[in-house]
């Protein structure tokens, strides 16, 4: 039964139950239900009627909780030297990418680890090259969450292809572009050819910001041991996280819009573009894949058009770790974490503008074999764990 | 029906008019072939009557128009299709282009089927009597393809023909909580559970309700071109009918269209209904 044809029979109920009583009251009662059941024109209100107070509450307070942890990971960040460098040996380029592509899976979240990354530059524990491999490390970590997600489902009994799909796919095309682009990014920062893109808060961005936070910040770094309010700093930034997922609108296409919405899917580089955009506001490529789901209201995307999506999504993710770098007033930061996205935008254009069909059927192909039997799984789980624990060996 | 055929007189596009002779002889109205002259200085007019009268010996005919126009191709073939109401046209495989030429200005084929108003045909490959025809119904339009088909070129087709109706599935699951049975289902199964494919190939098949029409619904899953590609050739198929968008102002530059991609590789005819 369609939904008119729903609303047609509950009004003609109603219709019946009028001319059933006599009484005033009933009819009255049944005509305001009739009145409820018409669709009238929506009256336009103004934005700031319709903007939803809680949610720009909660993106206030998310973006406060981002400037105070960022504060205390930068004033702890001395105090995790020790164990950084002791306790995990984290000394050369390799040992930076494992660990954070390990410390994101740790988290399940890669934005806290790159944010960290930038803290370890500022407090002169790792160099260059060693932030930005602990970036790199930490989006590779990030990558391995929607699989994970797909992983539990398949344990619980469901189909092991179409839960882990999706997550293999994010996983492969975040590896395949990401390391191409860590080289590219490493040979850019070691030559210093995008040096002079820099940029800080400014002197009176950060005495606000100070003003801000320090009533905050400045009694838990005097009362806490550098460690402790490097950790607290970690565990601040992942709350603002969640307050910020809870902030964004629902996302959500109607029906109407899908038939060229549909084919608008199917060119790679509208895909790759829009995949940007979604995760600039949405700064998950998690919670923007959800952003697919309801281009078909079954929850089926089309094998052509989610790789540039992801491959767009995995550019903009950087954005809050650019914000992080903005907010420690580092500009080498700014230029370790804009030379990530310039060298994976490199990398993701050249695929899509030159050998996007072969990588498609290439990464769809792994896919498949991955998903095809439970060995095949094993295999790929495993490299992913054990790769990484190398990085941090060598 | 009103067919109009192209010829640059080439040897691929004796092929072409090989194919449009048996078209013809169903249409019930005179045929009229065109040529188009790009520089009447390398080809002077007299070339294009050679062309042309080669073409009727190709074709056998008597009751033939023949029409020459100066200018480029495409443009050309696009204008007599909107002067002399035409219900399809027919190209054969188009000159060589530079790619310098096709960068900019695409290739003829491309550009008659991106813009035309009425059906396309494009041939190509080996040329054989139609015998299995292969319709491809993305779902994207209001009206089932094979309706298109039949209401647009009502005399295509004799009703002796074997019609397998492909849908391919791209889809993949964008989410681990979806159940995907669906997603490697097979044509019967799919309509039996009425799910959208389903009903989409249901509509297709409830257009030719003769009960002896050879109707086969087939469902395929994977990149949309390449397994068109695929079932064309491995299901040797007489001709390949597609759908094709035409986009207006930004949605030209931005909705992709597969028919494109189709021709391009496909090695049989192809027509593109409207």
């Amino acid at each position: 039964m369609t939904e008119s044809d729903h609303s047609h029979r509950t009004m003609s109920n109603n219709a019946q139950g009028y001319s059933s009583t006599n009484n005033l009251e009933d009819s009255l009662e049944d005509s305001l239900v009739i009145l409820d059941k018409l669709v009238l024109p929506e009256v336009s209100r103004p934005w700031w009627e319709r903007a939803h107070l809680a949610k720009i509450s909660l993106f206030i307070s998310s973006l406060y909780l981002f400037v105070v942890s960022i504060t205390l990971m930068k004033d702890g960040a001395r105090g995790v030297a020790p164990l950084v460098r002791g306790l995990f040996s984290v000394t050369n380029v390799g040992n930076c990418l494992g660990f954070g592509w390990l410390f994101a899976y740790t988290i399940m979240s890669g934005s806290p680890v790159a944010a960290a990354s930038l803290t370890f530059f500022d407090a002169g524990l790792l160099d260059k090259l060693g932030a930005f491999a602990m970036i790199t490390g930490s989006r590779l970590g990030a990558g391995f969450i929607v699989l994970f997600i797909g992983f539990i489902y398949v344990l619980r009994g469901r189909d092991r292809a179409t839960s882990l799909s999706m997550g293999v796919i994010s996983l492969t095309v975040t590896i395949t572009t990401y390391l191409p682009g860590f080289f590219l990014g490493a040979l850019i920062l070691r030559a210093g050819w995008l040096d002079v893109v820099q940029l800080d808060s400014g002197a009176l961005l950060r005495s606000i910001i100070d003003r801000l936070v320090a009533p905050i910040t400045e009694p838990l770094v005097n009362l806490l041991p550098n460690w402790a309010v490097f950790l607290l700093g970690l565990g601040v930034i992942l709350l603002s996280f969640k307050l910020f997922d809870k902030c964004l609108p629902q996302m959500s296409i109607k029906d109407s819009q899908l038939g060229w919405l549909s084919r608008l899917v199917y060119r790679p580089v509208v895909m790759f573009v829009l995949g940007a955009l979604v995760t600039m506001i949405s700064m998950s490529v998690s919670l923007s894949l959800s952003i697919l789901v309801p281009l078909s209201a079954r929850g089926f995307v089309r094998r052509e058009n989610v790789i540039p999506y992801i491959m767009g999504a995995n550019i903009t993710t950087f954005i809050d770790t650019l914000l992080a770098a903005v907010l420690l007033n580092n500009q080498p930061a700014f230029t370790i974490v804009y030379v990530g996205m310039f060298s994976i935008s490199i990398v993701s254009l050249a695929i899509l503008f030159t050998v996007y069909p072969r990588y498609l059927r290439g990464v769809l192909g792994f896919v498949s074999w991955v998903t095809d039997t439970n060995r095949n799984l094993a295999i790929f789980m495993a490299a992913i764990f054990v790769v990484p624990i190398v990085l941090m060996l060598i | 029906m009103r067919i109009l055929m192209t010829t640059d007189g080439s040897s691929r596009s004796e092929s072409a008019l090989r194919f449009c002779a048996q078209l013809a002889s169903r249409a019930g109205e005179p045929l009229t072939i065109l040529t188009v002259i790009e520089h009447t200085r390398d080809r002077p007019p007299p070339q294009a009557d050679v062309i042309l009268s080669d073409a009727c010996n190709i074709l056998g005919m008597q009751d033939v128009r023949t029409r020459v126009r100066i200018g480029r191709p495409a443009d050309e073939i696009l204008s007599e299709i909107e002067e002399g109401n035409y219900d399809l046209v027919i190209l054969g495989k188009n000159r060589a282009h530079t790619w310098l030429a096709l960068f900019f200005r695409g290739s003829t084929v491309v550009n008659v089927a991106k813009h035309a108003h009425i059906p396309v045909m494009v041939v190509r490959g080996h040329v054989c009597p139609i015998l299995r025809v292969m319709l491809c119904d993305s779902g994207g339009g209001v009206t089932p393809i094979l309706s298109r088909l039949t209401t647009q070129l009502p005399d295509l087709l004799k009703g002796d023909e074997e019609i397998t109706i492909l849908h391919v599935m791209s889809q993949i699951s964008a989410g681990p909580g979806v159940r995907g049975q669906q997603l490697r289902a097979g044509a019967e199964e799919l309509i039996e559970t009425h799910t959208p494919e389903g009903e989409l190939l249901k509509r297709d098949i409830k257009v030719i309700e003769r009960p002896d029409a050879n109707l086969v619904p087939k469902v395929l899953h994977g990149l949309v071109v390449d397994e068109i590609l695929a079932e064309a050739r491995s299901g040797d198929y007489d001709l390949v009918v597609i759908g094709a968008h035409r986009g207006k102002g930004w949605r030209r530059f931005l909705l992709d269209d597969l028919a494109h991609k189709i021709i391009a590789y496909v090695d049989r005819p192809v027509l593109i209904v409207r």
